[in-house]
C-alpha cells in the first residue's frame, strides 16, 4: 500500500516537473487584472524614518496611492517591482500630482527601519517613495485585507495594487509590468 | 537568468516549488570549465573585477553596471545585480514562482535537458535517458549573448525579469571570465561518497556543556549515516533514483579543540583545517568571544552555522558566520528599542548606562548605545564598575541623585539588588530601572520583591508559559540523553542547529559548494524551534532570532516572568 502511495506521488510529482519546464520556453503569461474592494485595516506601521503611520489613514486619505508588498533581502520579485517603482518616479511628469508609493515588508523582523532607508537609498527613491515595517500580527491583517496573505516569504508573488482615489475601488495586479503597462495602468486609473 | 510558470495555486506552487529546488539545484557539476584569459588583466585581476560586477553591479570603471528588465524598466547596477537573484554560489533560486537559472561555471559548460536535468552526462548514458535537450552549452559567445539579449543558445528568449545588460565588449569578457570560474569546483571537504564536517569546543567549557552539544551531533551523524544512499529514491521510480542518490554523502564529524589564549586559536584551527579540510563547521561551544573563530572562517571562506555562543561577532557584511542570535547585543538593543517606542516619551529625557566590566556588559551597552544612536536619540551618559566592583545602596544613590536619569540601564549581575531595593523608596529614583536576563541567570528570580514594579528585563528567548508546546518533539529526542539540562538551552540550539543545517544539505543538493550551503540557508522559510520565538532567514541575515521580550518578575517566592511587550524587533 505504502509502495503504491508512493509511486502515485511519484507520478503525480512528474507531471508536475514537466509542466514548469514546459513553460519555461514560452512567454510570461500575461499579467492579470482585477477590480477590487478592500477594508483597510487600522492598524499602525512604522516607516523608514521610524516614525508610526496609521495606514488606514494613509492609503485611504483621497490622494493617489499606490501599494506593493516587499523584503529587503528578497531575491527575485521585489528588486524588479521597486525597480518598476523608482522607474514610475522617475518618469513622472513636472507638475502631476503626486502618486504615494507605498512598500509594506512582509519581513518584519528584518526590516528594521535602517535596512529599510538602506533598500530605498539603492533604489534612488525620492520622497513619496515610503516603506512600511511593523508587528509581525499588524502586517499580516494588512496583507489579509489585500488578500495578499502568505506564510512564508519565499512564496510571495507580485502584486500591484492601485487605489482609484474617485470610487475607493484598488486595481489589483498580479504579475510583473513593464514601465508602459504600469504608466498605462495610472492613466487608466486617472492618477496620471 | 529566470524563467517564469504561473502558479495556480499555493498548494501546487509549493509541491512544484520542492520539486523545483530539486531539480535545479540538483543537476550534478559538470566538468569545470578552464576561463579564458581577459586580454590585459592578470586572472585573478580578472576575477576581482568580475566579483565586483556580480555581487556588487559595479563596472571596472567604478560606474554602477546598467540593464533593462521586465522590456523598459532601466536598473542600476547598485539597485540590483547578478547576485541578487542568481545568489553568490550561482547554484540559482526559486522564488515567487520566479525560476532563477544556475550561472556557475559547470552548468553553463553542460548541456541542459527538459527532464532529468540532475542526472550527469554520465548517468543519462548509463540509464539511457533520452529526453529533448533544452539548450547546448554555452560559449563565451552565447554568453555574452544571453546577458546582452536575454536569448539563450536553444534560440529560447528568457523570461524578461531577466536583465538585458548593456556591456562593452572588455566589461563583458571580465564578467564572462568570472561565471565560468564562479563554483567550478566542489567545496574542500566533500569526496564522491562523503562530507567532513568539525566543531569547535574551547577548553573552558565544562564536559557537561561539551556533551550536550556533542551527544545530540553525534547522534545525527550517526543517523544519517545509517540511511542507505538511495534514501528517497522512491519518488523517482522510472529512472532507479539516481536522481536523489547522486546528492547523498555519509557524513564525518571532528571535534577541534582549541586550548590557550583566543590570540592562538586562529594558529590552531589553521593546522586543524590544513590536517582535515572540512566543509564547514557546525555549532561549536565557548563561553567567549567567538571573534577569533569568526575572522578565521571568514578569512578562509568556511561556513560556520549556529555556533553556541553569546558573544557573536556584530556585522551586516560579513557572510561565513551563521548565529542565532546578536546575544548580549541584542538585548541591549531592544532595550533602546523598546524605550524609544513608548507612547509616553519622558523616560527617554535623561538615559544612564552602568556597566560592569566584562563581555556581558560591554555587549550589553554597546546594543543600547548603537541602537539608541541609530534611533536619532541622544548620547546616553555611561558610568563603568570595574571588574568584581559592587554598588552599596548608598553609592546607586548618589549617582542617582547626581545624574537623575529618568531610565536606567543596569547591565550587571544579581550583586546590584540590594542596591535596587535601596531605590524603592528613594523618590526621584528613575521610572524604568533595565536589566539583562541573561547576565542575571537564575538569580533572576531573587530580584527584590520591591524592585520589581520598575525594573524591566530583556528576555531573548521565547515567552516560558509558550515554550513547552513547542519544545516537545525537541526534548522527546534529546530526553534520553545522558547530560541533557533544558536550562541551558545547549541540547535544544544543538539540536535546532541540526535541523536547520539537514534543510541546508536537503536543499544543497549535489552542488557541494560552501557558499551554497548558505545560500540555501537563507532560503528557508521561517522556523518554529526550540528557545527562540521565530528564527527567519534571508539572503546575508546572519541571525536567526532577531528580538527579544521585554518582561517584569511577578510577586512571591517563586516569582512568574510576566511579558510587557509585543516581540521587539523595531
Amino acid at each position: 500500500m505504502i509502495r503504491r502511495t508512493w509511486r502515485i506521488a511519484g507520478l503525480v510529482l512528474g507531471l508536475l516537473a514537466v509542466t514548469p519546464g514546459g513553460l519555461l520556453a514560452q512567454a510570461p503569461p500575461p499579467i492579470k487584472r482585477t477590480v477590487e474592494r478592500y477594508t483597510v485595516p487600522d492598524v499602525t506601521l512604522v516607516n523608514q524614518d521610524g516614525a508610526k503611520v496609521k495606514l488606514k489613514a494613509l492609503l485611504e486619505s483621497g490622494e493617489p496611492v499606490i501599494v506593493d508588498f516587499i523584503f529587503g533581502t528578497c531575491t527575485t520579485i521585489c528588486p524588479v517591482l521597486s525597480a518598476g517603482y523608482a522607474n514610475l518616479q522617475a518618469k513622472m511628469p513636472a507638475g502631476a500630482a503626486k502618486i504615494h508609493l507605498v512598500s509594506i515588508s512582509i519581513d518584519p523582523e528584518n526590516d528594521t527601519p535602517k535596512v529599510m532607508r538602506d533598500y530605498l537609498k539603492r533604489y534612488r527613491a525620492k520622497p513619496g517613495w515610503d516603506f512600511f515595517t511593523g508587528r509581525r500580527e499588524d502586517i499580516d491583517q494588512a496583507m489579509r485585507a489585500f488578500n495578499a496573505y502568505i506564510p512564508n516569504k519565499m512564496s510571495h508573488y507580485p502584486l500591484t495594487l492601485i487605489r482609484d482615489p474617485k470610487t475607493g475601488q484598488w486595481v489589483r495586479i498580479f504579475g510583473l509590468m513593464s514601465s508602459s503597462e504600469f504608466i498605462a495602468e495610472c492613466r487608466k486609473v486617472g492618477i496620471l | 537568468m529566470s524563467g517564469r510558470w504561473s502558479a495556480s495555486g499555493l498548494a501546487r506552487g509549493a509541491a512544484v516549488a520542492c520539486l523545483l529546488t530539486l531539480s535545479l539545484s540538483a543537476t550534478p557539476p559538470g566538468k569545470a570549465p578552464k576561463a579564458k584569459a581577459v586580454v590585459g588583466l592578470t586572472p585573478d585581476k580578472a576575477l576581482a573585477l568580475g566579483e565586483r560586477m556580480y555581487r556588487e553591479g559595479i563596472l571596472p570603471s567604478g560606474e554602477p553596471m546598467s540593464s533593462v528588465v521586465n522590456g523598459d524598466v532601466p536598473v542600476a547596477g547598485t539597485a540590483f545585480t547578478c547576485v541578487s537573484c542568481h545568489v553568490r554560489s550561482g547554484v540559482g533560486t526559486f522564488e515567487g514562482g520566479i525560476v532563477t537559472l544556475p550561472t556557475h561555471g559547470p552548468k553553463l559548460a553542460q548541456t541542459r535537458y527538459w527532464k532529468y536535468p540532475n542526472l550527469s552526462p554520465e548517468e543519462r548514458k548509463d540509464l539511457r535517458v533520452q529526453t529533448p535537450v533544452a539548450r547546448p552549452p554555452y560559449t563565451d559567445q552565447s554568453l555574452a549573448h544571453v546577458l546582452r539579449t536575454g536569448i539563450d543558445p536553444s534560440g529560447r528568449e528568457l523570461n524578461p525579469v531577466m536583465p538585458r545588460y548593456d556591456l562593452k565588449d572588455q566589461d563583458m569578457a571580465i564578467l564572462v571570465h568570472y561565471l565560468w570560474s564562479l563554483s567550478a569546483k566542489l567545496s574542500p571537504g566533500v569526496d564522491a561518497t562523503s562530507i567532513r564536517v568539525a566543531t569547535i569546543v574551547t577548553d573552558e567549557v565544562s564536559t557537561e556543556d561539551q556533551q550536550a552539544m556533542l551527544v545530540p551531533m553525534n547522534n545525527f551523524v550517526a543517523r544519517h549515516n545509517a540511511h542507505a544512499s538511495g534514501f528517497g529514491t522512491r519518488m523517482y521510480m522510472s529512472i532507479g533514483g539516481k536522481e536523489m542518490q547522486g546528492a547523498y554523502r555519509k557524513l564525518s564529524l571532528s571535534v577541534w579543540r582549541l586550548k590557550g589564549a583566543s590570540d592562538t586559536w586562529a594558529g590552531q584551527l589553521k593546522a586543524y583545517l590544513a590536517k582535515e579540510p572540512v566543509f564547514a563547521l557546525l555549532g561549536g561551544i565557548s563561553y567567549g568571544d567567538w571573534k577569533p573563530i569568526h575572522v578565521f572562517c571568514e578569512s578562509h571562506q568556511l561556513p560556520c552555522l549556529f555556533p553556541i555562543t553569546d558573544f557573536p561577532v556584530i556585522s551586516d557584511t560579513d557572510w561565513y558566520t551563521q548565529y542565532f542570535s546578536r546575544g548580549y547585543y541584542q538585548e541591549g538593543q531592544a532595550a533602546a528599542r523598546y524605550l524609544r517606542s513608548l507612547d509616553d516619551p519622558a523616560p527617554t529625557a535623561r538615559v544612564l548606562q552602568i556597566i560592569q566590566d566584562g563581555a556581558e556588559g560591554r555587549d550589553l551597552s554597546t546594543g543600547f548605545r548603537e541602537t539608541w544612536q541609530e534611533l536619532g536619540q541622544g548620547a546616553a551618559k555611561e558610568i563603568r564598575l570595574g571588574k568584581g566592583e559592587t554598588m552599596s545602596a548608598a553609592s546607586l544613590r548618589a549617582i542617582v541623585q547626581r545624574e537623575k536619569p529618568t531610565a536606567l540601564l543596569l547591565w550587571t549581575g544579581a550583586e546590584a539588588f540590594e542596591a535596587l531595593d535601596g531605590l524603592a523608596d528613594q523618590a526621584d529614583r528613575p521610572g524604568l530601572v533595565f536589566m539583562s536576563s541573561r547576565q542575571l541567570g537564575a538569580k533572576l528570580y531573587a530580584l527584590p520583591e520591591k524592585a520589581r514594579a520598575f525594573t524591566w528585563i530583556t528576555y531573548p528567548y521565547r515567552d516560558p508559559k509558550d515554550e513547552p508546546a513547542v519544545s516537545r518533539y525537541a526534548n522527546s529526542l534529546l530526553a534520553g540523553l545522558p547530560k541533557h539540562k533544558p536550562e541551558t538551552r545547549i541540547s535544544t540550539r544543538a539540536y535546532a542547529m541540526l535541523q536547520l543545517f539537514q534543510a541546508g544539505l536537503v536543499d544543497m543538493d549535489r552542488n557541494l559548494y560552501r557558499d551554497n550551503l548558505l545560500d540555501r540557508l537563507g532560503m528557508q522559510r521561517d522556523r518554529i524551534l526550540p528557545d527562540y520565538l521565530r528564527l527567519s532567514f534571508g539572503p546575508g541575515q546572519r541571525y536567526a532570532s532577531k528580538g527579544c521580550f521585554i518582561m517584569q518578575l511577578g510577586p512571591g517566592p517563586v516569582p512568574q516572568l510576566i511579558r510587557k511587550s509585543d516581540w521587539v524587533i523595531h
